[in-house]
């Protein structure tokens, strides 16, 4: 086994204890300012990036981040893992029975939610190809991927925002934790065919990689499910706690992540199943699940939001007109589709717009999202760049806007 | 609070158990008796429903038996409509050498389609059952608050000893978790408040009813609701389980699974749905 010499050591520590620094004091700031630790922890990334330290300090940019391959490799070894851990969290946080129990608004919310943002995202590139620098036929996988792109609601970030309001446990709060959820699940599915149709190596062809895809995702929420409903009585009773839980369920997460590899779509989607089927299974205590959370969303989630300002100049690729354009799409289709599914399912309106705006906070998914696309050439630097203000700029308008309705609505109430 | 009690029976082994728990809770209640029995009426039979009554309900003045032909579970739910019945009586299944219960497919079918309240029991005696430890099912849901007055007032009738109270924390890991952001202090506040909302919603509930004497526990769960009211009664050995039922439910809803459904499946103990 080959191994990393002494200095690589030295300079993979260094890096990830600089990421780790940084995130910790800027998700801090981003929290004094009542922001999601998200905001913060990217723009360490943007900071310690060539975006800024790449200006003021090249060299010592240089010698940090650029100067040893080795170390840069195992670095993007660890992000991987990341990643992977960061959807599997996703997964988790999708608790399917509280989305029954929510009945038809949610669905209601949450498929509008979808589809209309995602009709935005995917006519105007579709229909203004100039606009995004488009060849004739990238245009189709490129408009699908902009409607996808669009479409995830960034759950963690409307949680906080609702908890932070007081609002979490009450029917609004529910049904748009409930109407994200739906939106996490099937915007996944949806990009895991998009995956499929870039055509990554795979194993398949096409149309049997969307077949396995679906064979998949049914297996796992159903039999998949079964069987972990089987297991985790045992490991709960037999093994370590919480040892043997969260050593078994990371070990099956890199399992399922490691099929859906093979299967030529992508690791996170194995990983965001399982977690799909295993949060939902009635065994994983809520103990379990805060320890889990915790470790990858303090540890690895910095990591990986800091990991996306290394990588890419954001001063550079800043395209106003681009920005503008996908934030006008992104706010409007959001806000549009799930206040619209709101009303019809007998909200007020500004409780409506309450809802369109809490669902409006993009996040994590976003972000991970655009870099598939970005490592597989679908869309350029430029793009991306645009895609991460977008997500971080819905974050952080979120809560105020939810506010100024709800304040409007107490307003005219008295 | 129940005057009008309704038994379908069915000429199996454990019908004499169930009419003497019948009787018992007849005599609780003062209320009148109905039985159903679903059917071709028979000579024999009516001389062995009559030997058992006369045994168990001798004394009964207000006791009527009803014998109808048709299909079980409409019969069953159109005739406790015609008689105005406030709460019907099942015997649930036992599986074969095992000690687990299960409700059959009509029992199931009139359970979610009654609209009176429906008390399931897992193992009725001819010495009948004394109720004394309840689990009632306080889960912030439209119909929790009349499910704890009614269920209060079968305890109080019922004489129990212990009453539980349950509610769950939604979502519990996945708010710690987001709470996590804040220091140790916050978070541990968090953890209290969240707790302690849920113990308010009950109290709110108890402290809207007239007091009684009965020992009330209110216990906080978290986790899927279903599931923790099943093991919780299950740990404590319950005798009755007290919980609602969604009404009015589409047929869109009903594809998906309800919570309900996850208490029949398992029956951990005697079950009393209140309508």
């Amino acid at each position: 086994m080959e191994s990393l010499a002494h200095n690589d050591v030295i300079n993979l520590l260094l890096k990830l204890a600089t990421m780790l620094l940084v995130a910790r004091i800027f998700a801090e700031v981003a929290q004094k300012l009542k922001q999601p630790a998200v905001v913060g922890e990217i723009l360490a990334g943007i900071i310690l990036g060539p975006t800024v330290l790449g200006m003021i300090g090249p060299d010592f940019f240089e010698f940090l981040f650029r100067s040893n391959p080795s170390a840069n490799l195992a670095l993007d070894g660890i992000v991987q893992v990341a990643v992977i851990l960061l959807l599997f969290i996703a997964g988790l946080e999708v608790e399917l029975h509280l989305v029954w129990s929510q009945g038809k608004s949610a669905v209601s919310i949450s498929l509008l939610g979808l589809v209309v943002p995602f009709v935005f995202g995917f006519l105007t590139p579709y229909l203004f190809p100039e606009l995004f620098g488009l060849t004739e036929e990238k245009k189709m996988l490129f408009s699908l991927f902009m409607g996808t792109a669009l479409s995830i609601t960034a759950l963690p970030v409307v949680v906080r925002i609702l908890m932070d309001m007081n609002l979490f446990k009450t029917k609004m709060g529910m049904v748009i934790v409930a109407g994200a959820m739906v939106n996490d699940l099937i915007g996944w599915l949806i990009f895991s065919v998009i995956l499929s149709f870039m055509g990554k190596s795979g194993n398949f062809s096409l149309i049997n990689t969307v077949g396995i895809t679906l064979l998949f995702t049914i297996f796992m929420l159903t039999i998949g499910k079964g069987l972990l409903n089987k297991v985790l009585p045992w490991t709960n009773k037999k093994l370590a706690w919480p040892g043997g839980v969260l050593s078994l369920s990371m070990a099956f997460c890199f399992l399922a992540a490691a099929f859906t590899e093979w299967l030529g779509i992508h690791a996170i989607f194995g990983a965001f199943l399982f977690g799909v089927a295993l949060g939902d299974s009635d065994h994983l205590s809520e103990k379990a699940k805060e320890i889990i959370h915790q470790f990858i969303n303090n540890i690895f989630a910095p990591l990986f939001f800091v990991s996306i300002g290394l990588k890419i100049n954001f001063f550079t690729n800043f395209d106003f007109a681009l920005v503008l354009v996908i934030l006008v799409i992104s706010f409007a289709g959001k806000i549009i589709g799930s206040g619209y599914g709101a009303f019809r399912s007998g909200y007020a309106l500004k409780d409506a717009l309450a809802v369109g705006f809490g669902m409006n906070a993009r996040g994590a998914m976003e972000i991970i999202l655009g870099l598939i696309a970005l490592e597989n050439g679908l869309i350029d630097e430029k793009i991306f760049v645009a895609l991460v203000v977008m997500a971080l700029v819905t974050s952080m308008t979120a809560a105020p806007l939810m506010k100024w309705a709800l304040n409007k609505k107490a307003e005219e109430t008295g | 609070m129940y005057k009008k009690l309704a038994l379908a029976i069915a000429f199996s082994p454990r019908m004499e158990a169930l009419i003497a728990e019948a009787r018992k809770l007849i005599q609780i209640f003062e209320g009148e008796l109905i039985l159903i029995h679903v059917g071709t009426k028979t000579p024999e039979l009516e001389a062995q429903l009559s030997e058992v009554l006369s045994r168990h309900c001798g004394d009964l003045k207000r006791i009527k038996t009803i014998w109808k032909e048709g299909k079980p579970a409409k019969t069953i739910l159109k005739t406790c409509e015609e008689e105005k019945v406030d709460l019907l009586v099942l015997g649930a299944l036992k599986k074969e050498g095992l000690l687990t219960y299960y409700i059959g497919s009509v029992a199931r079918k009139v359970i979610r389609k009654s609209t009176c309240s429906v008390l399931t029991l897992i193992e009725p005696k001819i010495e009948t059952t004394h109720f004394s430890k309840v689990v009632i099912n306080g889960t912030e849901l439209e119909i929790t608050p009349r499910v704890i007055a009614r269920g209060l007032k079968f305890c109080k009738a019922e004489q129990s000893t212990q009453v539980h109270i349950l509610n769950e924390i939604k979502l519990y890991g996945f708010q710690m978790a987001t709470a996590g952001e804040g220091t140790e202090a916050e978070v541990s506040n968090t953890r209290r408040k969240l707790v302690q909302e849920e113990i308010n919603y009950v109290q709110g509930i108890l402290d809207s009813l007239e007091p009684t004497d009965l020992k009330i526990n209110i216990k906080v769960t978290a986790g899927k609701w279903v599931v923790e009211l099943v093991r919780y009664c299950e740990f404590i050995e319950a005798d009755l389980l007290i919980m609602g039922d969604e009404q009015g439910l589409s047929f869109i809803d009903r594809l998906f699974p309800h919570d309900l459904e996850g208490v029949l499946e398992v029956l951990p103990c005697n079950l009393l749905i209140v309508k």
